[in-house]
């Protein structure tokens, strides 16, 4: 099976069980707004930003909160953490733990 | 060109028609996305990561694509025109999407039936409308799209007008002004105008130092606006309007020094009343204004096919279910990008990227009987005041009460950002344009 | 202080004309000789840890190299524990163009336009006071560690590699000849800077040095060489 083939089933697996959360966007949902900087699935080949894809879930969590009090320096990442809460930035943690 | 009336009968008198068979919607179905810009690759690109099965036909004019973001680098030669193309090419091998390279001349919302002028009749399941912006130019006295292509270019959507921009400002005279006529809300790109003047100015001074830059602005206020004048102020000497100062970091002074950079606002008349062409000169409320180079940004509405759709309402754009961007008009129709009415989304690129995978995901969902999922979107768009100094908006928004409203927090680059951050920021643009277009269309 | 040879004096007056004018086009990369860096590093100023300190943070350098020095990704060097030399020596690589490999160094030349000679020597003061960290690597079987051991501390004759450990010490702490510390440097950083040596993206090194071991080395060693590093430092 190929990578497209995979990554495309379990983002709709990821769809489906989505359906259950009323108030809250799927991980891939909110994930997906990241993409425009940060790459498709959160991959990226040589660019200037960090790609995602794969990125262990204590990484990730840590990165977005550091960003959000400020605690780790960024240019816009500290306003873009501040729309998420703790419980989204674990769930777009998961998905991008899952990415290959 | 027909008119909206005709345009739906076109689309009826389809089973009387001589033409192609109409094409069956196969078994996971069929959606028709009508533009190939950022909204409609982006959600043709993510229709088929969500679900592989579907078929996903692309209905787009011109066989490749000029992207509009950071096309004002190509004023200044930094950029130059074939940087600006992109191609379909990854669209089609990687992910299997199927282009129609002709124009949409008629459409059934009854029978789900789009015709092109190549008299091929396409059904969809769900049909994906991205038909961006249309330049008002008849909204200006004087000004016209005859008058835009030759004379004094908007440049707004990328082409001859902004190589003709390019040309005329290489060969300004020496001390000419360069006059930016800036638009009225709402308009696609919000920092635009302002960033494209930032970015003349800064090459003026080393091509025609005793050039001049003018924006003349049926507005008081614009996105990014403290930061970006900062910029101006640090880097040209601009002056900053007294009702700004105190928003400024302590210390911050006007020289009180002409400066290559100017913004009449409407406040300080300067609200455009008419063009005269042969002259380049514009009225405005304060005055005339004699420019060497006219750059005109006029007021803009949904584009054209989406009026031609009876996607519009009485603002000249189109009204949409907010949590999935299905038309209000029409059933199984979403309109995504600049054209929707997206409350406080700017009508931006990235806006357009975002809302694509929101409907993508509406559309799938809709099509296997599902409720789609809670949406999100962002906005992070970075704008330049000069080569090495960035600033920006960031945004993620929500859905609240049945409109889409910004998450509160704070938006742009800090005022009293250092000058490491501020040269980061102007490098994670230029880095941004290639990963945007790569999200959108790779 | 050592006398200037009059080529590494030239290249000295080529990096001031740099970090002076604010975009010019770089001096073409050429591979310095080993009195080049020496050249380089003796009109290195002393360094400012405390100064380095709060540099780390208003250069925004700690937003992608952590606050103590350990990268918060793979994406980007740790630094804690790296020799100050080395330091100075890359960043004065990236102002001149030395240094572009790949677009991360790309914004590390943005990052360095107006930096001193001091703020350099500053931050680089500042990461050579922090400790080195072991950080996370695939771990190495009984068998692969032996080998990978052997490699670093004994060489390989037969492709006439020399020990990593004759240049960069028995604990990875760098300093022979100049080379950098490895310890506690992330696989992805460590895995990344061979590739670019290997495939000739980076030309920095004096007299070809490390693309000849780069280019010796299989990349499976150089995977286990990177998680053998990775685990060096405090823990």
């Amino acid at each position: 099976m190929g990578t497209l083939m995979k990554a495309s089933l379990f983002v709709l697996a990821a769809l489906a069980a989505a359906s259950t959360h009323a108030a809250e966007p799927a991980g891939e949902a909110m994930a997906a707004t990241c993409a425009a900087c940060h790459g498709t699935h959160g991959k990226l080949g040589t660019v200037e930003y960090m790609p995602l894809a794969g990125m262990a879930e204590k990484e990730f969590v840590r990165a977005m909160q550091d960003f959000r009090s400020g605690k780790r320096l960024s240019t816009l990442m500290g306003h873009v953490a501040n729309g998420f809460s703790d419980n989204e930035i674990r769930a777009m943690a998961r998905y991008f733990a899952t990415v290959k | 060109m027909l008119n909206r009336r005709d345009f739906l009968k076109a689309g009826a008198g389809l089973a009387l028609a001589a033409a192609l068979p109409v094409r069956a919607a196969s078994g996971a179905g069929h959606v028709v996305i009508i533009g190939g810009g950022v909204g409609g690759a982006t959600a043709a690109k993510y229709l088929k990561l969500y679900n592989p099965a579907l078929r996903v036909t692309v209905i787009e004019a011109n066989r490749t694509y000029l992207r509009p973001y950071g096309s004002s680098e190509v004023l200044t030669g930094h950029v130059s025109m074939d940087d600006l193309v992109v191609s379909y090419d990854a669209l089609k091998s990687k992910y299997g999407v199927d282009f129609v390279f002709d124009t949409v001349v008629g459409f059934d919302p009854a029978k789900k039936q789009v015709r092109t002028a190549g008299r091929q009749r396409i059904a969809y399941d769900k049909l994906i409308v991205s038909p961006g912006i249309s330049l008002q130019y008849q909204a200006i006295p004087g000004y016209s799209a005859a008058v835009a292509e030759t004379r004094a270019p908007s440049g707004w959507i990328p082409g001859s007008q902004t190589a003709l921009l390019t040309q005329q400002l290489k060969a300004m005279r020496p001390g000419g002004s360069f006059v930016i006529v800036a638009p009225p809300n709402p308009y696609r790109c919000p920092p635009g105008p302002y960033e494209r003047a930032a970015l003349v100015t800064e090459w003026m001074r080393k091509h025609n130092p005793t050039g001049k830059v003018l924006i003349l602005d049926p507005k008081d206020s614009f996105v990014t606006d403290a930061t970006m004048q900062l910029g101006w102020h640090r880097l040209y000497g601009y002056n900053i309007p007294n009702d700004y100062l105190s928003d400024m970091p302590a210390g911050v002074k006007n020289s009180g020094k002409p400066s290559p950079i100017d913004w009449v606002r409407a406040m300080d008349g300067g609200t455009t009343e008419k063009i005269d062409a042969r002259t380049l000169t514009v009225t405005t409320k304060q005055g005339a204004v004699k420019a060497d180079v006219l750059n005109i940004i006029p007021p803009m509405k949904a584009g054209k096919l989406a009026f031609d759709m009876g996607l519009t309402d009485a603002s000249g754009w189109c009204p949409v279910d907010r949590r999935s961007f299905e038309s209000s008009v029409h059933p199984d129709v979403f309109v995504i990008g600049d054209a929707s009415i997206a409350d406080a989304m700017p009508k931006s690129g990235f806006s357009a990227n975002n809302q694509a995978k929101v409907t993508a995901r509406a559309v799938v969902a809709q099509l296997a009987g599902r409720v789609p999922g809670e949406p999100v979107w962002s906005n992070t768009c970075y704008a330049l005041a000069g080569s090495d100094y960035g600033l920006f908006v960031a945004d993620v928004f929500r859905l609240k009460d049945g409109k889409i409203a910004r998450v509160p927090g704070e938006r742009y680059l800090p005022i009293d950002a250092s000058p490491a951050k501020i040269r980061l920021a102007a490098a994670y643009q230029q880095a941004w344009l290639k990963t945007f277009t790569e999200d959108c269309f790779a | 202080m050592s006398r200037f040879p009059l080529l590494s004096g030239l290249i000295l007056a080529l990096s001031l004309a740099q970090s002076a004018v604010a975009s010019s086009v770089p001096p073409a990369p050429r591979t310095p000789s080993v009195a080049d860096v020496r050249g380089t590093l003796a009109a290195m100023p002393r360094g400012d840890v405390q100064r380095g300190k709060q540099l780390n943070q208003s250069l925004m350098c700690a937003s992608c190299h952590g606050e103590a020095g350990v990268a918060p990704t793979q994406n980007w060097a740790s630094l804690a524990g790296q020799r100050a030399a080395y330091t100075y020596k890359s960043l004065l690589d990236y102002q001149t163009g030395g240094r572009h490999e790949n677009p991360r160094a790309t914004l590390m030349q943005v990052a360095v336009k107006g930096m001193s000679r001091q703020d350099m020597a500053d931050v680089a003061a500042y990461y050579a006071s922090l400790p080195a960290m072991a950080t996370a690597a695939p771990k190495l079987d009984a068998a692969a560690h032996a080998r990978t051991d052997r490699l670093a501390r004994r060489g390989d004759p037969a492709r006439l590699l020399t020990p990593c450990a004759s240049c960069h010490g028995a604990a990875g702490q760098g300093g022979v000849n100049e080379t950098p510390a490895l310890a506690g440097q992330s696989v992805g950083s460590f895995v990344r800077t061979m590739q670019d040596y290997r495939e000739g993206r980076r030309v920095t090194d004096a007299n070809r040095g490390m693309r000849q071991f780069a280019e010796r080395l299989t990349m499976e060693e150089i995977r286990a060489l990177a998680a053998y590093y990775a685990g060096m430092g405090k823990k």
